[in-house]
């Protein structure tokens, strides 16, 4: 294989694996939070990135010669504000409520309220049966070298990302919410006893897994320029995986699971020329051959059973 | 009220007349087709059922039913044969039942990996498509017995299923909700890509033939057609017998006692002496056994099979009607399923909306009853025995 | 006491009244008798676009027929989503073809699963009209009498394409195709067409109707460097693929099959879609006599979604078996019968004609290009007037 071609499948990987990875530390930052799984989360991408284009609407509607570059940063902060609003209502109506019951409650009531969404945006979004096209709010310029073309926009969403994992980790690490965060993650209990508020940070969390998702749905429509009702439920499953391979309850399993699933999947259809088709059986398989291999994720959690 | 001076007899009238009630209901269900009319027979029902809790007639009629089993077992039967004569040459109507009760063989299949063992399964669907195809395959040679076609597609089900003991085995929680998550979804996209099983198409699967007689052909008795779904619903029926049956005594024999401690407390079920690999392996194989023995018979009856039908979606479909129903609990699930079953095909008319609303209903009922329709009870060492 | 009798029979009596009048009123109000007729098509999914434009239009003709005084039933209409799901649209088919009050259908966009159904209806005696559905066996794969199809096959459409593709200079081309039979027997056709007329297929991919990233496949076109991607699908997947080639910097000509042909393909793309190809059987519904009519009508209902390109088939075919009802009345035998003896039918998408295996043999195929956010008739294009030139 020459390295032109590598380097495009290198970069197609990438990309995939940043989007993975945004999706996944959602899932991971809820689990550390409640030890439960939000399975409506890929859904929530999706809204997302509806949301985006709802403000993309409404913004061209009152300011049609708007510059690019702040145009996409309305409509960012447009869709990182509602879904984080949508995040908190609905730990505050829905999962707090759940707290009780099985985790398996919690996992099949947040599949169901993916469904109610994917199927609310196909039904009541103006034509959102049909796969609707994201603006481009990127500058159209791409370097060739060969066969291997990178894309401006590319690399800027894949900073942009980087940055967003950067600056989470900072905040998880450095900052006193972070602390409050890691705090009842590990033991809400004591959290409470030491002051803090858990029902805030909750919410709180809650707030920020939805901002990073509206952000990866951004993405994703600003990368395929298409976005669609569809588009979280597989998404969702992915970073479910991503996360868990990863090890639960750990930000640097879901980049690490993230960015090895789109391995997986590039590596899949690279491998098999014939077959590219059996990309995600071959994605899938390896997933179940590592949990037999690493029961808790790569990166296990640390925690010990309490007999 | 008097709580223990209801005497057999009374109690044995009231199991007759709830009987009763509830075929006149289900043939209501299915024969309204006005969409005003459906909302008011369910609205009635519901109505019905609050304002009978309250006056306690539902604790008279469970303690009546619980206090004969046997009674309650061959009423329950009794119902469904009512319905088969009452629907005896509508074909839509005899499938929806079909349905039914092999819906509810596999969830009882899933109970006994869940709600005995506490193994969570996510590609019941799968194992119940692995029983489908394996028909559709035997379908081809006209000489293997229906039933020795349910056997098979139910070891098929089990192997397949093994596959995954080692993963299962060696995780917990949400991790080993992964392995079977992801099996659910690398087996519809194996199906659907791969052109020796039909691919994304699907495949026709022959009908069951047994001494020369088709069961794709209608019957005619006396004067009366009746359609050639009635002996695939009482084959069902039986089927569903055969694995309450089995279920049952399961749950209350020492293995269902294991079972219960591998699910409770895997630390003290060891200390115990109790092999918790061996009972999870146990339960896991024959809740996919169920599921297999059950997918063979739907595709049977189906007559035509597609990966769209055993997809991720239909896995939690079955979880979902096994939550609803109240885990563990037999009669909850088949309840669950024929209200799971049911209700979105009641809903078809309302076209494009239905999958919406049957989601947000499905989901206010966790949030709002999160143990189910009727949660499983204590152990209770005699039956009727209030706990 | 008795009083109280007396108040719950009052009561009694003055419910059955009601309920009487209530059920008895529209039966009074309307003399005629009531005929159902079905409808099925994707309602809910990715195809859902072109399933409820093909329903709404189907509803269209039966609202004209009861607004005509002259008609002699009151017609019913019913609706059903098969999903675009095979196992579905068996399920709905068997609902469908075992009520017995329903007396003809109008069914399937997706081939797939118009084979799975084809012999529910064929075992139950129901007369259906195919209205999308593609693929040569759902007429030619049996023998039944009760399937009938007015839109033409693939094989018609293909060879059109393959031989105007090649006429134009490409030799080159490569295929992604969908994995459902639909999109293999698309794949099969176009490869035996392009090679009769001297073409090349240098590789084929099939891909999944639900995956969202094509990058894999499509660097590995990209390499390949082929003058066209022809694309055997329906249009939710065709968008994905057209517009991830613009991201890969991919300068081939996009052709798609009648799957693709819909307002949504346009509206997902915006501007990428100028110049994307297609082909479809019937003649443009604009140069028909009956097409300015439905056109108005469509738009006089005030539906919500546009009718979409295969909308007129199921107008036409509603129209058809709501025609062939008035004649021979509402019995499935007699339908059937009428329906299979040779003659001709006008319609709004031009004449129908079946043959012995019930399919429409007037197989005008018409070809399609977007211009400026339309699909335009190529022959009307500024494409074919030079103005404008395809991609080389």
């Amino acid at each position: 294989m020459d390295i032109s071609l590598l380097a495009q499948f290198t970069v197609n990987g990438l990309m995939l694996g940043m989007m993975y990875a945004l999706v996944a530390v959602g899932f991971t930052l809820f689990f550390g939070v409640l030890d439960i799984i939000v399975f409506s989360h890929g859904d929530v991408v999706m809204v997302g990135a509806f949301a985006a284009l709802t403000g993309h609407y409404w913004l061209t509607g009152i300011y049609p010669d708007m510059s690019m570059w702040v145009e996409l940063f309305f409509i960012s902060c447009i869709s990182i504000i509602t879904v984080a609003a949508f995040g908190m209502i609905m730990a505050k109506t829905m999962i707090l409520r759940l707290r009780s019951a099985s985790p398996l409650n919690t996992l099949l009531a947040t599949m169901m309220l993916g469904t109610v969404l994917r199927e609310a945006v196909r039904l009541f979004f103006p034509g959102g049966s049909n796969p609707k096209p994201f603006p481009v709010l990127l500058p159209d310029i791409s370097a060739s070298f060969g066969d291997f073309t990178l894309r401006f926009d590319s690399v800027i969403l894949f900073v942009l990302g980087a940055l967003l994992i950067v600056s989470l980790h900072l905040l998880i690490t450095k900052t006193k919410l972070g602390m409050a965060i890691r705090a009842v993650a590990q033991d809400e209990e004591t959290a409470r006893l030491m002051g803090v508020n858990f029902t805030l940070i909750v919410l709180i969390t809650f707030a920020i897994g939805s901002a990073v998702a509206a952000f990866a749905g951004v993405m994703n429509g600003l990368y395929y320029n298409e976005i669609n009702f569809g588009m979280g439920l597989l998404l969702g499953a992915i970073g479910f995986s991503a996360a868990i391979i990863g090890g639960l309850g750990n930000i640097y399993g879901a980049i690490l699971g993230g960015f090895l699933f789109a391995g997986l999947q590039t590596l899949g259809a690279v491998a098999m020329p014939f077959a590219s088709a059996y990309k995600d059986v071959f994605a899938f398989g390896v997933v179940i051959l590592i949990m037999a291999w690493k029961p808790t994720g790569l990166i296990a959690e640390k925690t010990s059973e309490r007999v | 009220m008097s709580t223990n001076t209801t005497n057999s007899l009374s109690g044995v009238l009231c199991s007759f007349a709830f009987a009763g009630v509830i075929t006149a209901l289900m043939t209501a269900i299915f024969i309204v087709e006005s969409q005003l009319l459906i909302a008011g027979v369910l609205l009635g029902t519901i109505g019905a059922i609050v304002i009978s809790s309250k006056f306690g007639v539902t604790s008279i009629i469970l303690k009546s039913l619980g206090e004969n089993e046997n009674l309650s077992n061959a009423l329950a039967v009794l119902v469904t044969l009512a319905l088969i004569v009452i629907f005896y040459d509508d074909h839509y109507v005899l499938f929806i039942l079909c349905t039914i009760l092999l819906y509810s063989v596999t969830v009882l299949g899933l109970n006994i990996q869940l709600g005995y063992a506490g193994l969570i399964n996510f590609s019941g669907a799968a194992f119940f498509g692995v029983g489908g195809y394996t028909a559709a395959v035997l379908s081809q040679y006209h000489s293997i017995p229906p039933i020795l076609t349910l056997v098979i597609g139910g070891i098929i089900a089990a192997i397949v299923g093994s596959i995954l003991l080692l993963p299962i085995l060696r995780t917990s929680g949400h991790y080993s909700a992964l392995v079977t998550l992801a099996f659910a979804l690398l087996f519809k996209v194996f199906l659907d890509v791969n052109d020796s099983l039909g691919g994304a198409q699907g495949v026709d699967v022959g009908s069951f033939t047994l001494f020369g007689w088709d069961f794709g052909n209608d019957i005619t008795i006396g004067s009366y057609d009746v359609s050639f779904y009635v002996p695939y619903v009482l084959a069902s029926l039986v089927m569903l017998c055969v694995v309450f049956f089995f279920v049952r005594r399961i749950e209350r024999s020492w293995i269902g006692l294991c079972l219960d401690s591998v699910r409770i407390d895997e630390v003290s079920s060891s200390c115990f002496g109790i092999n918790i690999v061996r009972w999870k392996i146990v339960a896991f194989t024959i809740g996919n056994f169920v599921a297999g023995l059950s997918g063979a018979l739907y595709a049977s009856i189906l007559g035509y099979i597609s990966p769209a039908n055993f997809s991720f979606g239909d896995s939690l479909m079955f979880l979902s009607i096994l939550l609803l129903g109240g885990i563990g609990n037999l009669w909850g699930t088949i309840i669950a399923t024929a209200i799971v079953v049911v209700l979105p095909e009641k809903f078809q008319v309302i076209q494009e909306y239905r999958l919406f609303i049957y989601s947000t209903l499905v989901l206010l009922m966790i949030v709002y009853r999160p143990v189910g329709l009727l949660p499983r009870k204590t152990r209770t060492y005699r039956p009727g025995e209030s706990s | 006491m008795k009083t109280f009798n007396q108040k719950i029979a009052i009561t009694c009596i003055a419910v059955a009244v009601m309920t009487f009048s209530l059920v008895a009123a529209p039966n009074f109000a309307n003399a005629k008798d009531i005929v159902k007729v079905a409808f099925i098509g994707p309602l809910t999914g990715g195809v859902s676009a072109n399933g409820i434009g093909g329903r709404n239009s189907a509803e269209l003709a039966v609202k004209v027929r009861n607004e005509d005084p002259a008609a002699k039933y009151t017609y019913e209409f019913v609706g059903m989503d098969d999903e675009c799901k095979p196992n579905v649209g068996v399920q709905v088919a068997t609902k469908i073809a075992s009520d017995k009050r329903i007396v003809g259908a109008v069914a399937h966009y997706c081939s797939a699963v118009a084979l799975s159904a084809v012999k529910i209806y064929h075992r139950f005696g129901l007369p259906v009209i195919v209205w999308g559905a593609v693929h040569p066996d759902v007429t030619y794969g049996n023998k039944f009498n009760e399937i009938f199809r007015v839109n033409g096959t693939m094989i018609n459409q293909n060879e059109t394409a393959a031989k105007f593709m090649t006429s134009n200079g490409y030799k080159k081309f490569v295929i992604i195709n969908d994995t459902t039979d639909y999109g293999k027997a698309h794949k099969e056709y176009f490869s035996k067409f392009i090679v009769e007329n001297g073409g090349e297929i240098i590789e084929s991919f099939g891909v999944t109707a639900d995956q969202q990233d094509f990058t894999a496949e499509l660097t590995k076109i990209k390499k390949l460097d082929p003058e066209v991607i022809y694309f055997g699908g329906l249009t939710p997947v065709g968008v994905r693929i057209r517009s991830q080639m613009n991201k890969l910097g991919i300068n081939a000509q996009f052709e798609g099959t009648s799957g693709l042909k819909s307002d949504a393909y346009i509206e997902g793309l915006g501007d990428l879609s100028e110049g994307t190809l297609s082909f479809i059987e019937g003649a443009p519904l604009e140069k028909l006599p009956g097409g300015e009519f439905f056109s108005s009508e469509y738009t006089k209902v005030g539906y919500d979604q546009a009718a979409e390109s295969y909308g007129p088939f199921a107008y036409a075919a509603m129209n058809l078996l709501l025609d062939t009802i008035e004649e021979k009345g509402p019995n499935r035998k007699a339908v059937v019968k009428a329906l299979n003896a040779p003659a001709e039918y006008d319609s709004i998408i031009g004449k129908i004609d079946f043959d012995d295996h019930g399919q429409n043999t007037v197989a005008a195929i018409s070809k399609y290009v977007v211009q400026d956010g339309k699909w335009v008739l190529w022959e009307d294009s500024e494409y074919a007037s030079g103005k404008r030139s395809l991609k080389k």
